[in-house]
């Protein structure tokens, strides 16, 4: 009975699963060649600094999230109220691509408007004089662009938990005279509560492993997370004891943390919102405060990407995209995207395929491992969370001393990997529950019709799934554009990619090029993005 | 059979033949972001050095002065850099006790330094004198000694690099130490809230500066040439400390695993030539190490220690961990 | 003949036992009465194959029915909603009743035709799913009964929704298909005049049994 139901779906189980096991043997052997490469003095010998570095590591983290939580509440909570404006689906739409933006992008934007030279202080010197100095590096810097990433993804998708409040509950609180922070009490709070609870989780995770961030606002040393403190031990001091003792550590905290947030950690999905909220309106004090809320907050948000978009406007072209450097970045950027996000794809499908057939009664619902087989499948879709990126480029680092191989080879074996894991949550966040859906529509009827496996992919799951398929596709090329991270370690004049170049350019003195690039790179992303998965809609699911 | 014999030795022959008629030797040197930038020495070093050598001269540039040398340790064996250059001598016996280079055999006697300086391995080709570079039309009160760093206002910021990867970094705490001895410690501590950030590599920091981010950065005597010479412009200028200045000689040396120490060699000769040395001021805005080198009229209007503060290799890496350790936690917030 | 023998099947987490037993000859129609709930459609929901009974046995003209995987059973079975695919045409859906390659050969889109012909939606072909009416979908649906040629149906309420007189049309077109091609159709049901209208005999779910009328 056991094995019968196995066999019986194997082909729809079986990829997935060796997948999946492929998945965790990987990450084991990446534990393991750590653990082995190291003296073994490791628990002895935590010292005073590595302690510092670890708790700045949690205590920025911890900050961020609160921050941007905080921020993502009130923000979607004034969104959730203004229902009805024009631009209002554009705005919320930007404020998700929020995801894909390359760090390196947001923090330039950020250094243009916020830094001491930037538009921020120039317009107060001159309107009133003063300037606010320098905030931006340390650990307000980081905070800044955590947040800016944070909360706009993290509105989005308490603005859905918003929207899913009945009516109803609003007339009551509306007949009951609640004030706005009794209605946000009794009525909001609870329906965004464990909303909150699994985005602050992914937050909190992101901020844990945050590198590119830190790298470039952290300043000095005494504001460096356990990334940064690894690539500096890598790069700066080539002292490889110290960085496998970060390494683990790193990993071995994350790796708690995902497990034990697993439970209430959840993704996002493409969520369509809808219009109707309230039918009355708030009053008007209430809708000056939410205007301004959603005012400030775009300009927030915007206005960073308008600055790369001016101060690129002025780069050089002609020059820029010609330089040798650049064009090499710029193919290998593209080749990479494009071959890992087609493989996240088809990972992402196989895997979302395995695990829909352990939760669905149709299939193997009831079978005595289905629920352990669905958890570890999906642990090890999530391993991304767990494996920060210096951890995994430190890994492949010693294995490429260990087994020859061109360091153009290993580059590259290295840099896909970090990038199919790093759009893997994502995508199965995606494409899983799409999956479940279809199957649990289609599942009895196509059975009896005694369907094929390619009539079935190509009749049934498909055309629901494009839109689903082509969001993933370039959400995975985006994330693969603009990442530095473990391009930081591998990184050289022989292997470039435009991140990697951009970073470059942003250390040396020439700003106007790096400009330009920036622009160039943030003008992609958008386009990949906002384009892809225009050109393929899905057919609608009507509902029941 | 012997026909087979002779065939494939003629063949083995004209593809030796071919094959060194048709492709020059490549000397590569790894070096800092600046010195291998089109703007760098690197373009008029490789026309000047290919008119005698008929090789293919490449720079590799990485983002800092210890990067490249951590660039060479991690690509191994495999490294194809034949010549490590842009190193000072403070970190220079970090270098060689990795083993990764070969002494050069050079006669060095006769070279003009500041301060002696003689290794088998590492041998010199500029100098110049740390000193924090300020913009007279942004800034019109400046400290004029540490101390004087130390008691500014709070708004003043300085950018400096991080010591672990910048020799200019290094050199700070080098000179820091050398004016503070045992209370270098508590200076830095003092010093930390006017530190606006640290970067990796010395481009990065002044860019910054530059881009008016900071008032001051750490850099060198011989920076405000750069803008006289080639901006036109003579608002920056580098502040005259009265503690002194601590100085830098860049060095070079031929890394072991080099298929090309002959020409390698060669190239280190060819630093200590004429040619080289008129190079070298007006491109990386240092001093040459050949005596009787001219230098370019702007040189005169910069301020020109009347000795350098340098200490000897071997001190400096005997307690360079200690010092830098010292640093980190000092800075710490 | 269509032999349900002491068919048992018990719910997980449930303690109570639902036992089938009933006979369908060829061109009868037998209807299943009972509340939601009652566990008539977990009898279909047997014979289709989506679930294994605890016990007993489903047996059509010798062959044992239980064990057999679902697609390999001779049965068609009706839902009460999404039994089409809404995104694709009438003429595909009923051929992906049967056809098992992507292409469809002219021979098959002119048995399409003519059955399309006997359920009353001529020229209906390229209509695409999701733009038919409730009745006109359900007899899309009987026409993929008959292109498959199965000797089993089974319908689960499929006729609930519909307005009267469309649902005494489906019901007559049931009767129709059934004796004309010779079928063992169950239907379940919980209007008793559908039962009285065309089934030749009633059974009813009492007490997580199935007893006659």
């Amino acid at each position: 009975m056991m094995f019968k139901g196995l066999l019986r779906f194997k082909s729809a189980v079986l990829p997935g699963m060796l997948l999946s096991f492929t998945l965790l043997s990987f990450a084991f052997l990446l534990f393991y060649t750590l653990y082995l490469s190291q003296d073994g003095d490791i628990f002895t010998s935590i010292d005073e600094r590595i302690y510092g570095l670890l708790k700045f590591t949690l205590y920025q983290a911890f900050l961020s999230t609160v921050l941007s939580l905080a921020v993502g509440i009130l923000l979607a909570w004034a969104l959730a109220h203004q229902s009805q404006f024009k631009g209002r689906g554009l705005l919320v739409a930007l404020f998700s691509s929020s995801l894909v933006l390359p760090t390196l992008i947001v923090v330039f934007g950020l250094i243009g408007i916020f830094g001491r030279n930037g538009y921020l202080n120039q317009t107060t010197l001159f309107l009133f004089d003063t300037s606010f100095g320098s905030y931006l590096y340390g650990l307000g810097g980081i905070l800044l662009a955590h947040t800016y990433l944070n909360a706009s993804f993290a509105s989005r998708a308490l603005l859905h938990s918003f929207e899913s409040i009945p009516k109803e509950k609003y007339k009551l609180a509306k007949s009951l005279n609640f004030s706005v922070f009794e209605r946000f009490l009794y009525v909001e709070y609870p329906a965004l509560k464990s909303t909150l609870l699994s985005i602050g989780s992914t937050i909190f995770l992101l901020c844990f492993t945050s590198f590119a961030v830190v790298l470039l606002l952290g300043g000095s040393p005494s504001y460096n997370t356990l990334e940064v403190a690894i690539y500096e031990a890598v790069k700066l001091d080539f002292d490889i004891g110290l960085a496998l003792k970060l390494a683990l550590i790193q990993l071995s905290i994350s790796a708690v943390l995902v497990v034990f947030s697993s439970s209430f950690r959840v993704g996002l999905s493409n969520l369509k919102t809808s219009h109707t909220l309230i039918p009355w309106r708030e009053t008007k004090t209430l809708q000056i405060v939410q205007w301004l809320i959603i005012g400030v907050f775009t300009l927030f948000f915007v206005l960073p990407l308008v600055v790369i978009v001016l101060d690129g406007i002025r780069a050089d072209f002609t020059r820029i995209l010609v330089e040798p450097l650049f064009v090499k970045s710029f193919m290998t950027s593209i080749m990479l995207a494009t071959v890992s996000s087609i493989l996240t794809v088809i990972i992402a499908v196989l895997l979302s395929n395995s695990r829909r057939n352990f939760s669905l009664s149709t299939r193997l619902e009831d079978h005595p491992f289905s629920k352990v087989l669905n958890a570890i499948i999906a642990f090890s879709g999530n391993l991304y969370l767990a494996i920060p990126s210096l951890v995994l480029g430190l890994g492949f680092f010693l294995m490429s001393q260990k087994y020859d191989g061109s360091p153009l080879l290993w580059s590259t074996l290295a840099l896909l990997t970090a990038n199919v894991l790093m759009s893997l949550p994502f995508a199965l966040s995606v494409l899983a529950p799409a999956m479940q859906k279809t199957a649990q529509r289609y599942d009895k009827l196509a059975f009896s019709l005694g369907l094929t496996k390619r009539q079935r992919w190509f009749y049934v799951e498909y055309p629901y799934l494009k839109s689903a398929l082509a969001y993933v596709f370039a959400l995975a090329f985006c994330f693969s554009l603009g990442d530095l991270g473990i391009i930081a370690l591998f990184g050289s004049d022989e292997f470039t990619t435009l991140p990697w170049y951009l970073y470059q350019l942003m250390g040396s003195y020439r700003t106007t090029d790096a400009a330009g690039v920036a622009l160039v790179l943030l003008v992609l992303v958008l386009t990949v993005f906002i384009l892809l998965p225009r050109l393929f809609r899905s057919e609608r699911v009507k509902s029941n | 059979m012997i026909k087979t014999i002779h065939l494939l030795l003629l063949s083995l022959l004209l593809s030796i033949t071919a094959n060194a008629s048709d492709t020059k030797p490549t000397l590569t040197i790894y070096t800092y972001d600046a010195f291998s930038a089109s703007w760098g020495p690197a373009p008029k070093i490789k026309t000047a050095f290919k008119k005698e050598h008929n090789c293919t001269l490449k720079f590799v540039g990485v983002s800092s002065s210890i990067g490249a040398l951590r660039k060479i340790q991690l690509e191994g064996k495999k490294t194809k850099a034949d010549i490590l250059l842009g190193l000072d001598t403070s970190i220079a016996q970090v270098a060689k006790k990795t083993g990764l280079f070969v002494p050069h055999e050079l006669n060095t006697s006769s070279l003009d330094l500041p301060v002696p300086y003689e290794d088998d391995t590492f041998t010199a080709f500029d100098y110049s004198y740390f000193a924090f570079v300020y913009d007279e039309n942004r800034v019109k009160n400046v400290p004029d000694s540490f101390e004087a760093l130390a008691s500014m206002p709070k708004d003043f910021k300085i950018v400096i690099q991080d010591p672990r990867s910048s020799t200019p970094g290094l050199g700070l705490l080098l000179w820091v130490k050398s004016v503070y001895g045992d209370k270098a410690g508590e200076y830095w501590k003092r010093l930390s809230p006017y530190i606006l950030t640290i970067t990796k590599g010395w481009s990065e920091a002044y860019g910054l500066f530059l881009k008016g981010e900071a008032d001051m950065v750490l850099s060198y005597t011989t920076s405000p040439a750069y803008h006289i010479v080639d901006e036109n412009k003579t608002n920056i200028k580098s502040v005259a400390f009265t503690d002194g200045h601590y100085g830098q000689i860049e060095v070079a040396a031929i890394v072991k695993s080099s298929n090309q120490k002959a020409l390698a060699k060669q190239f280190l000769a060819f630093m200590h030539t004429q040619t080289f040395a008129d190079i070298i001021p007006t491109a990386n805005w240092a001093y040459p190490v050949v005596k009787g080198a001219k230098l370019h009229p702007a040189f005169d209007t910069l301020h020109r220690p009347k000795s350098m503060l340098l200490m000897d290799g071997s001190t400096v890496e005997a307690q360079r961990k200690a010092v830098v350790d010292e640093w980190l936690r000092a800075i710490a917030k | 003949m269509l032999k349900v023998t002491n068919l048992q099947y018990q719910y997980k987490n449930a303690e109570n036992i639902y036992s089938y037993e009933l006979e369908v000859k060829p061109q009868e129609v037998v209807a299943i009465l009972g509340q939601s709930g009652s566990g008539k459609s977990t009898l279909l929901d047997i014979v289709a194959g989506f679930v294994e009974p605890s016990a007993g046995s489903v047996i059509l003209d010798e062959e044992e029915l239980i064990g057999l995987p679902v697609e390999k059973r001779p049965i068609t079975i009706l839902f009460q909603n999404h039994n089409l695919f809404e995104h694709l045409s009438v003429q595909k859906n009923i051929l992906l009743g049967v056809s098992k390659v992507l292409k469809d050969s002219i021979e098959e889109v002119e048995k399409v035709q003519a059955i399309l012909k006997e359920v009353g939606l001529e020229e209906h072909e390229h209509k695409l799913a999701s733009k038919l009416s409730g009745g006109q979908q359900q007899r899309v649906a009987l026409a993929r009964v008959l292109i498959r040629r199965e000797p089993i149906l089974l319908l689960d309420e499929p006729f609930t929704g519909l307005d009267e007189k469309t649902r005494l049309e489906m019901l007559d077109l049931v009767k129709k298909i059934t004796l004309e091609h010779n079928l063992h159709t169950i239907m379940v049901t919980h209007e008793v005049e559908d039962c009285e209208r065309i089934a030749n005999k009633i059974y009813e779910m009492q007490d997580h049994s199935l007893v006659a009328r």
